[in-house]
């Protein structure tokens, strides 16, 4: 679990290491050398069939896991099942981490995935003992992977390339254990290992300890797991041994979970928390009860029919009964728990300008890394609202009430003008790069349908930074006008100020509802409204000059910043369309079919203005 | 290629060819329900006394949402006329 920043990035090094130890032990052990390139082929084979489960998935996952999360039980009940048919917890422990980054899921439901990925993670010891050791799969190796390399020449969807390599990645584990007991057996020749075996409690120090340091080394308890079983298969190691060696494989992947956590965000450090006190509750409960534990396997394994002498299938129903009983001893304590791990890793200062939700984890998952850009570009909006608000010389607590907006346009921010570049280069300048940066490594894995979902939120960011901006710019003159003595001009501008209230407050309102009619209402009327701001064409200018209402100087600020006021607008709409309505829902298709275009706009904004 | 076809076959047999136009037609009644229900609200209120500034305001409302709903019909009657 937990693993893969570290695991990532160690993955060559560590088959490589493999390979370059089968490749020199070649002409002294050849055995040994035998063993070491199956551990490799094992990992490669990991590695291929959880990238075609991302590829082959398409969303689903991430679907299942967010929907089948809301309590506890069905957390870790969905927990064992994804594990079970990926074969991967740590796939499933970098969505999750995304999720609760996400605030998809509550921290309580990602405890209880990681629970149930615990167990699901079991099955792989149940597949290599029951199919790895009792049928010959190295011979159903060859098909797989060669019908793996040979549909995406045929199929070019993203779902049959996944499905070409999962049957590569299945094909080349089968190979990988084929190879190890192959290893194991001939080893068994030349150098008995049974003959290290140790009795007592002493020997299960130790044999924990070598489970423990070998899954470190090997960044994979389920290589680990491969490896004990295939050695028990074979006799090198005892029964009583291998029980403690499945114990250290479990207590490694902690360490591994830790140094993975230093890389990620506090999400992924509290997540990483609760699995290290998961393992570590479990794995000395094993140890204390191992006796016991072993009398249960024995009596448990007639009631299902496994022999007595079928020593791999009492290891894999060992392997899961710890793990169950682990997660019934650990899971009575999860709101404590929860309670504990949210008082850890706050952020330190303020983090209102640095990502909340970018987390390079999600970078090969297509739909988790567009819904990680979605909420980080919604953070990026708060942090612009905070801004416009006060470029506007409004007050937050106004918008987001009931408050009339001619009380609210009253209501003053500051007396003074607020340093709107400042607020740039702390809240957004940075967030925003981060983003751009994020999405263009996020897009390196994405298929054509999800790059076009993510060239429209790379679009709600620009006009984000641009709404910002034309306040920047509205700013100066909004100061200087609405403090003026000339009526007239501190009417105009105040109604800019009103205008723009009235927007931030439906985008509000669009944000937080669900009502598609109030959301098509509320988007065609900002679109009306924003036409207000064409002083030429409805004429304001040309009656306040005629007038002599204002002078010339005035009537050449308010035509610059009424266009400001009308770019403003346009953004913020444009933003609200893309983030506030879901991706996939048919909302968003009718939204563009039955919305008011800018022509319909106009046409009812000179409608008005004849009446 | 053959998957292609046995999908085709299946959705036939479950009557599920045209399962997203479907969606796309009970969301859009749904929607022009909701529509339908607000503009007899704002039709029934503006017969009460209102303020200028209130009965602009739902006028405006009337007009969006009286053009949604001619719209939204245009929608439907394209989708079954694709039936």
């Amino acid at each position: 679990m937990l693993i893969h920043g570290v695991y990532k990035s160690l993955f060559t090094p560590i088959v490589i290491l493999l390979l370059s130890g089968s490749l020199f032990l070649l002409g002294i052990y050849p055995d040994i050398s035998t063993i070491l390139g199956g551990v490799a082929l094992f990992l490669i084979g990991m590695e291929y069939m959880e990238g075609g489960f991302k590829a082959f998935s398409g969303g689903l996952l991430e679907r299942v896991l967010e929907k089948f999360t809301n309590n506890t039980l069905k957390a870790i009940g969905t927990g064992f099942f994804t594990t079970a048919l990926v074969q991967s917890s740590s796939l499933i422990s970098i969505i999750i981490i995304s999720f609760l980054s996400a605030e998809l899921i509550s921290l309580t439901s990602a405890v209880g995935v990681v629970f149930g990925s615990n167990i699901g993670t079991t099955t792989t010891a149940w597949l290599v003992s029951v199919f790895g050791l009792k049928i010959k799969i190295s011979v159903y190796a060859m098909p797989m992977i060669i019908t793996g390399i040979f549909i995406p020449m045929f199929l070019k969807e993203s779902n049959w390339r996944g499905i070409a390599s999962i049957l590569i990645g299945l094909g080349i584990i089968f190979l990988g254990i084929g190879y190890m007991k192959e290893g194991f057996e001939t080893l068994k020749e030349g150098i008995n290992l049974a003959q290290y075996a140790m009795a007592g409690y002493a020997g299960i120090f130790v044999y924990v300890l070598v489970g423990a340091a070998a899954t470190v080394v090997i960044q994979s308890s389920s290589a680990t797991m491969a490896i004990i079983i295939t050695a028990l298969a074979t006799g090198q190691i005892d029964y009583a041994n291998a029980l403690a060696l499945t114990i250290g494989a479990n207590l490694g992947t902690t360490v591994t979970a830790i140094l993975a956590a230093l890389k990620s965000n506090e999400n992924g450090k509290r997540l990483a928390v609760a699995h290290f006190i998961f393992n570590i509750t479990t794995g000395v409960v094993a140890i204390v009860f191992i006796y016991q534990l072993a009398e249960l396997v024995d009596y448990l394994a007639t009631i299902v029919g496994i022999g007595a002498k079928d020593y791999t299938l009492k290891l894999a129903l060992f392997h899961t009964i710890f793990n169950v009983i682990g997660v019934l001893l650990v899971s009575p304590f999860i709101t404590i728990l929860v309670k504990f791990l949210n008082t850890l890793f706050i952020p330190k200062g303020s983090n209102k300008g640095k990502p909340k939700y970018l987390d390079d984890a999600v970078l090969p998952l297509p739909s988790t890394a567009l819904s990680a850009i979605m909420m980080e570009t919604k953070h990026l909006y708060e942090n612009a609202f905070d801004i416009i608000t006060r470029g506007l010389n409004l007050k937050k607590k106004n918008i987001l009430s009931s408050m009339d907006l001619d009380d609210a346009v009253k209501d003053l921010y500051s007396s003074s003008s607020i340093d709107i570049d400042d607020f740039y280069n702390y809240w957004i300048k940075g967030l925003y790069g981060e983003i751009i940066d994020f999405s263009t490594k996020a897009q390196a894995n994405m298929p054509p349908e999800y790059i076009e979902e993510l060239y429209k939120l790379k679009l709600a960011n620009r006009d984000i930074v641009e709404a910002i901006k034309g306040t920047k710019h509205l700013q100066k003159n909004l100061l200087k006008y609405t403090s003026s003595r000339n009526e007239y001009i501190k009417e105009q501008y105040n109604d800019i100020r009103k205008g723009l209230a009235e927007l931030l407050r439906s985008i509000n309102t669009i944000a937080t509802t669900d009502e598609e009619d109030v959301i098509m209402l509320l988007l065609s009327k900002a679109k009306i409204h924003a036409e207000r701001y064409d002083i030429i064409t409805n004429g304001t200018l040309d009656r306040l000059i005629r007038k002599g209402l204002i002078t010339n100087q005035m009537a050449t600020s308010l035509m610059n910043d009424s266009d400001y006021a009308h770019s403003i607008s346009k953004n913020l709409i444009a933003m609200a369309e893309t983030l506030f309505i879901d991706i996939g829902s048919d909302l968003k298709k009718l939204h563009e079919d039955m919305g008011i275009s800018d022509e319909e706009a106009k046409s009812i904004v000179h409608k008005k203005d004849r009446l | 290629m053959g998957i292609k076809k046995f999908i085709k076959s299946v959705q036939s047999t479950l009557g599920l060819e045209d399962y997203k136009n479907e969606g796309k037609k009970k969301s859009l009644k749904d929607l022009l329900k909701k529509l339908t229900s607000r503009k007899k609200s704002i039709t029934a209120l503006l017969k009460t006394p209102l303020d200028k500034k209130e009965e602009n305001r739902l006028r405006e409302e009337l007009e969006i949402i009286s053009l949604q709903i001619k719209k939204g019909k245009k929608i439907l009657y394209k989708l079954y006329a694709k039936k």
